[in-house]
C-alpha cells in the first residue's frame, strides 16, 4: 500500500501540487487523471522520488519514502517498476539487455536464469523473438510492452505508469491497458497509472483520482465517474463531442 | 557571477556522486572498455591525420624562419620536437578532442536525460551519474596520454616525410635535431597535461549533458556549452600545470 499525506510541490513561486492526500491499494489499478499541466506527472514523479516534494509524506507500507536518502531509497526502488511516457528504453541496449539491466545490477542470477526471466517477461507482454532488436527497430506499442517487461523484471510490488497510451492507436492502447490491469491482478501489485485517456479510465480504473490545478478534487471509480456531478470533472470527462453525444443519449 | 558559482557548485556536487563506488565492478569494467573504444580508439584516425600534417607544417614553418647561416639546420628537428612535445600533442589535441569527444558525450547523455532514460536508471535504484560518467572519465584519463604519445611520434614522422619530399633540411640534420638535448621529462609533462585535459573534457561535457533540459534544442545547447567551457578550462589548466611543472 502507498499512502500520500498532504503532499505539496512548488516550482519557483508556482504551487503545482496542493495538499494531495490519497491511498493506493495492492491489486488495484489506481488512475490519476486530469488535463495536461494539472500536475499528474509531477505527482507521479514525486511518488517515486524523481521530484522531492516541498512538504508532505509518501509512505510505502510503513516506510516514509520521501525522507530517505538515495541509498536508503534504493531498497524500495528495487520493488518499483515504472513505465515512462516515451518508454525510456536504453538506446544503447537491445531488448534483451534492456530487460536484463536491473537483473545485472541487483541479482546474482546466472546468465541462463536471467535469459529465462527475460523470455518469461517478454512472453508475458505477448512479445517473442525480439530479444536482439534495438528500441529504434520497434513500433511504439512494442516499445511500451518492452517497457512493461522491464518494469516487471524484478517482480515489483509497485508499478507506476506515466501516460502508457500516449502516441498509440486506440486498439493498441486497449491492449496495453489490459496488460497493465492483468499484471496488477495477477501479481497483486499496487499500480498507479497517470493518464488523460478516458478509454483507459473505463477499461482499468479500479480507483480514479481527478486532479485539477494541482488539487485532488474528486475520487471515485470507473463506475461512478460518468454520473458524478462535479463540474470540473464533467468538463474533463465530456470534453469531446462524442462523449457529449453519449451523455445526451444517456439522458 | 552568481550563476557561474552555482554552476561550479553543481559540477562539484555531481562529481561527488560520480566518484562513488560502482554498484558492480563487473559492469563498470564492461562500460570502461566500451567507452575506451568509443572515446579513445575511435579518435585515433583523426588524431593521426592531424598530427602528421601539423608535424609537416611545423617543420616547413621552422625551416623558413631559420635563414641565418649561424644557426644550424638541425634546429628544425629540435624545434619541431619541442613544439610537438610541449604544446601541440597535448593542448592542441585536447582542444580537438573537446570538440569531437565533448560533443559526443554531452549529446549522448543529454539525449538520455530528455528521453527519461536517466530517470529510468534512477528509478531502478542505480546511481546513473556513476554508471554513465565514471567509466568515461576513467577511460579517457588513462588512455588519452597514450594518444598524446602516438600524436608525438606521428607528428615527428610527418616532419620527416616533408623533409624527404621537400628537402628543406636533410634527413640526417632533422634526425640530429630530434635527438639533440632530449628531455624525457617533457613527454611526462605532456602526458600529465593530457590526462588532466581528458578529465576536464569528459567531466565538463558529462556535466552539461547530465543537466540538459528543454528538448532537442536543450541537447544542442548543452553540447555547445560543453565544448566552449571545456576549451576554456583546458587553457586555464594548461597554464596551471605548466607553472607547476616547468617553472
Amino acid at each position: 500500500m502507498i499512502r500520500v499525506v498532504k503532499l505539496n510541490k512548488f516550482f519557483g513561486d508556482k504551487q503545482v501540487l496542493k495538499d494531495i492526500t490519497i491511498n493506493y491499494q495492492p491489486g488495484d489499478c489506481s488512475l490519476i487523471i486530469g488535463a495536461s499541466g494539472s500536475g499528474k506527472t509531477v505527482l507521479l514523479k514525486s511518488l517515486v522520488g524523481l521530484y522531492e516534494p516541498d512538504s508532505g509524506e509518501v509512505w510505502y507500507e510503513d516506510i516514509l519514502f520521501n525522507k530517505l536518502d538515495f541509498k536508503e531509497k534504493k531498497n524500495i526502488r528495487k520493488e518499483i517498476g515504472m513505465l515512462f511516457q516515451g518508454s525510456a528504453l536504453f538506446d544503447f541496449a537491445t531488448v534483451e539487455e534492456n530487460i536484463r539491466f536491473p537483473m545485472d545490477f541487483f541479482t546474482d542470477w546466472s546468465n541462463e536464469q536471467k535469459l529465462d526471466r527475460v523470455n518469461f517477461c517478454l512472453k508475458r507482454v505477448n512479445l517473442e523473438n525480439v530479444n536482439k532488436l534495438f528500441p529504434n527497430e520497434l513500433s511504439g506499442g512494442m516499445q511500451k510492452r518492452v517497457g512493461i517487461a522491464r518494469a516487471i523484471a524484478l517482480n515489483p510490488k509497485y508499478l507506476f505508469c506515466d501516460e502508457p497510451n500516449s502516441g498509440l492507436d486506440p486498439h493498441t492502447s486497449i491492449l496495453i491497458d489490459q496488460l497493465i490491469s492483468e499484471i496488477t491482478k495477477e501479481y497483486n501489485i499496487t499500480t498507479v497509472v497517470n493518464t488523460h485517456d478516458m478509454n483507459s479510465v473505463m477499461e482499468i480504473g479500479d480507483t480514479v483520482g481527478f486532479i485539477y490545478n494541482g488539487e485532488l478534487v474528486w475520487e471515485g471509480n470507473k463506475n461512478n465517474i460518468l454520473t458524478s456531478s462535479h463540474k470540473e470533472l464533467n468538463e474533463f470527462v465530456f470534453a469531446s463531442n462524442m462523449a457529449k453525444r453519449v451523455k445526451e443519449m444517456m439522458g | 557571477m552568481k550563476n557561474s558559482l552555482e554552476l561550479i557548485g553543481k559540477y562539484f556536487l555531481l562529481m561527488k556522486i560520480v566518484f562513488s563506488k560502482p554498484e558492480k565492478w563487473k559492469l563498470f569494467w564492461k562500460q570502461f572498455f566500451i567507452d575506451t573504444e568509443k572515446l579513445v580508439i575511435s579518435s585515433i584516425p583523426i588524431i593521426a591525420v592531424i598530427s602528421v600534417f601539423i608535424g609537416a607544417v611545423i617543420v616547413i614553418q621552422t625551416a623558413s624562419n631559420i635563414e641565418s647561416p649561424f644557426i644550424s639546420k638541425m634546429y628544425v628537428g629540435y624545434m619541431a620536437r619541442e613544439s610537438l612535445a610541449l604544446e601541440f600533442c597535448s593542448t592542441m589535441i585536447a582542444l580537438i578532442l573537446a570538440g569531437k569527444v565533448g560533443s559526443n558525450i554531452s549529446s549522448e547523455i543529454g539525449s538520455m536525460r530528455i528521453t527519461e532514460q536517466i530517470d529510468a536508471m534512477e528509478m531502478m535504484g542505480i546511481n546513473s551519474a556513476n554508471y554513465l560518467i565514471l567509466p568515461k572519465i576513467a577511460a579517457s584519463t588513462v588512455f588519452n596520454p597514450l594518444l598524446m604519445v602516438m600524436s608525438f611520434i606521428l607528428g615527428l614522422l610527418g616532419g620527416a616525410i616533408i623533409v624527404m619530399i621537400t628537402g628543406v633540411v636533410t634527413l640526417s640534420q632533422y634526425q640530429e635535431g630530434l635527438q639533440y638535448s632530449f628531455r624525457s621529462y617533457y613527454i611526462f609533462y605532456s602526458m600529465v597535461k593530457m590526462s588532466a585535459f581528458s578529465f576536464v573534457i569528459t567531466s565538463v561535457s558529462a556535466f552539461y549533458g547530465y543537466n540538459a533540459s528543454g528538448g532537442s534544442l536543450g541537447v544542442g545547447r548543452s553540447s555547445t556549452n560543453a565544448i566552449v567551457v571545456s576549451s576554456v578550462s583546458i587553457l586555464v589548466v594548461n597554464l596551471i600545470i605548466t607553472q607547476l611543472m616547468l617553472n
